[in-house]
């Protein structure tokens, strides 16, 4: 037995077992960065490497999971629009303004230490060291947000 | 300006020193307690709790703790949280935020989390979690909170990650949730892995068999799983869920009528039970008409039990009993009035926090929708869509979003909108009506590994919820019938227990 109240409370609705997990990602920055909002084309210019620098003039430092990992398939869908394999030669390419991280605890201790830096972390490994970036001004709290999918 | 190249090295270097850092974090949280009984107190209800499985017990020392100490503010979160009496859960938490001023620091945080969560605002409940977590990832009291709230959300991944980061692999309690955590992972050998652990830590409690029932149960291993409730009921024949788990195993196995046996006995045995584990139990006992398509008998047994929920003054069980009526009704009128007396109940608002009346209106919109398209009214299809969508964009809640997905993603589907339908139903995946659609959804756009993927889970699917009821068997039995659709027939055959 496992003693969740909630569980109970509600078990008819939600205890159910993960069959199609939905993912929701967000775009952090460290604190002192004043972006607060991106189109989804920035995001993709930003993310892509054809956008370089801030909008305060900082330069962009990305830091990325590794594109072979399952956490990586929405954001290499929705935003590099490329194969694990051809992510891994366009990060080779293009470092060291790309980095790749092992979890999201390191992409937010990255970011949060770097003046510049941009990741992209799980939704549920939030913390308060980072900012959280609005897309096309939806929170990924919020219908129709883009980083959302399976 | 930093060149890249330092930058790099640095990062580099801090990446390297992360494990280094963990070591440095703190063991257990501090608590606030003043006396030494209640100290005491605290971990007794930890090991009943946690442990033990028995949660009434658990639940009665923590109102002594409390009682001792009134102004013990994780105490009255402990209690919000462990808590089967939704009115208890409300003002529990009234209580330890009220009392908020008297916790430490990491105290607060961890009331702030959960006050975030019941007020909707999940990012910043995320965040104080993650922030306390960060802190004492070693802390049993906050891994298993963690890890239960994250399971709450069906946030699987992160639950596993932290109870990984943990240590605690001696944890008798944080064993059994991560054993859960992997089940509904589907990732059973992880989750039987840490079953026999937990039997070997507690060999003489019946909790670890009840979970290793339950488990194997979801995995579709009824008869053992009933080997395992029957030798938890002979270490303890008082451990109650495992008497109700042979019932529910019976249902599960298309036995509806030994299950309602099993359920009449257990309810002669146990007759003091929690009204929420009353009511759990009784639906489930009436969704067995459901499998039988015997309309008349499941509307006695859920009217039954709506009427009892309103006489205990629970209204979200009385609304959820109304709903779960209207799912099966093959006549709109009928459906749509159960609708109704749904939606009264959530207004009355008796024993029902804020967040859990939204949750439970999201609810009875979605099944709504679902009534509608049945009757092929689209206007009313809109219209709760509409509303539904009202609701969601007010709020950040999983459940809402979840109601709201559902209900787009069959109405999209409706309309044969299959590409923009997936994205919705994927956000509802956990269930069954959903999932059947998805299936279809993928199917119809040529996404076919992903149907069958979908299809196979859905006929392996062990839930005992009305919908499972509505979509699981008529799937499987496609096995047996030979005009059944060739691609869910082919995936149904796949199916391995």
């Amino acid at each position: 037995m496992l003693c969740w109240r909630k569980l109970l409370l509600f078990g008819l609705v939600i205890a159910a077992p993960c069959l199609v997990q939905a993912k929701q990602l967000a775009v952090v920055t460290d604190t002192a960065n004043p972006t607060t909002n991106l189109t989804a084309a920035e995001l993709i210019k930003l993310f892509n490497a054809h956008t370089h620098t801030w909008a305060d003039g900082k330069p962009v430092i990305i830091v990325v999971r590794d594109p072979a990992s399952s956490d990586m398939e929405l954001v290499l869908r929705k935003i590099f629009n490329m194969t694990a394999a051809q992510a891994q030669s366009f990060i080779e390419a293009h470092k060291p303004s790309i980095i790749v991280a092992n979890s999201d605890d390191a992409v937010l201790r990255f970011v949060s230490t770097n003046r510049g830096a941009v990741g992209i972390v799980d939704l549920y490994s939030l913390t308060k060291d980072v900012n959280v970036v609005k897309i096309n001004g939806k929170l990924p709290v919020e219908q129709g947000y883009l980083l959302r999918g399976n | 300006m930093k060149s890249f190249s330092t930058v790099l090295v640095a990062s580099l270097l801090f990446l390297l020193s992360a494990s280094a850092q963990k070591i440095q974090q703190g063991g257990d949280m501090p608590l606030s307690v003043k006396s030494a009984r209640v100290s005491q107190l605290l971990n007794e209800a930890w090991v009943l709790d946690s442990d033990q499985g028995e949660q009434f017990k658990a639940i009665e020392v923590m109102r002594k703790a409390v009682k001792i100490e009134p102004e013990f503010a994780m105490g009255h979160e402990i209690l919000a949280q462990i808590s089967l009496e939704p009115a208890e859960q409300v003002s529990e938490q009234k209580q330890a935020f009220a009392n908020r001023g008297y916790a430490n620091a990491s105290e607060q945080v961890v009331i702030e989390w959960f006050q975030n969560a019941a007020d909707h605002k999940l990012i910043p409940a995320i965040t104080s979690m993650n922030e306390v977590l960060h802190q004492y990832p070693h802390d049993r009291w906050l891994v298993f909170l963690a890890t239960s709230w994250l399971m709450e959300q069906t946030q699987y991944e992160r639950a596993a990650a932290i109870y990984e980061n943990s240590g605690l692999t001696n944890s008798p309690g944080l064993v059994n949730n991560a054993a859960y955590t992997y089940a509904n992972m589907r990732q059973f050998s992880k989750a039987f892995s840490l079953m026999d652990k937990f039997v070997s830590l507690l060999p003489k409690d019946p909790n670890p068999q009840d979970s290793y029932a339950e488990i194997l149960r979801m995995a579709g291993y009824y008869a053992v799983a009933i080997d395992h409730y029957r030798v938890a009921l002979r270490i303890n024949p008082q451990f109650y869920s495992s008497q109700f788990g042979i019932a529910d195993t019976y249902l599960l196995m298309g036995d509806e009528g030994r299950a309602r046996q099993e359920y009449d006995a257990a309810f002669k045995k146990f007759s003091s039970l929690g009204e929420l584990d009353r009511i759990r139990w009784m639906t489930h006992q009436a969704t067995t008409y459901i499998y039988e398509s015997d309309i008349v008998g499941a509307d006695k047994a859920f009217q039954s039990l709506a009427e009892y929920s309103h006489s205990m003054h629970l209204c979200q069980a009385e609304a959820e009993t109304y709903r779960q009526m209207a799912m099966y009704q093959t006549k709109t009128d009928r459906a749509l009035e159960l609708l109704a007396k749904a939606e009264s109940a959530v207004r009355e608002g008796h024993n029902v926090s804020a967040i859990h009346a939204h949750q439970e209106a999201a609810q009875i919109l979605r099944t709504r929708v679902e009534v509608a398209i049945k009757a092929g009214d689209s206007v009313m299809v809109d219209s709760s869509v509409a509303k539904l969508a009202q609701l969601a964009l007010n709020s950040d809640d999983k459940i809402i979003d979840s109601a709201f997905n559902g209900a787009l993603g069959a109405h999209l589907s409706y309309e044969h909108k299959y590409t923009e339908a997936i994205a919705h139903l994927e956000e509802d995946g956990n269930n069954p009506l959903s999932l059947q659609r998805l299936a279809t959804a993928y199917r119809m756009t040529g996404y076919i590994s992903g149907a069958r993927h979908t299809e196979q889970v859905l006929a392996k699917l062990n839930d005992l919820s009305v919908e499972q009821a509505l979509v699981v068997p008529s799937f499987r039995k496609c096995l047996q019938n030979p005009t059944c659709d060739v691609g869910v027939k082919d995936a149904a055959m796949k199916v391995t227990h």
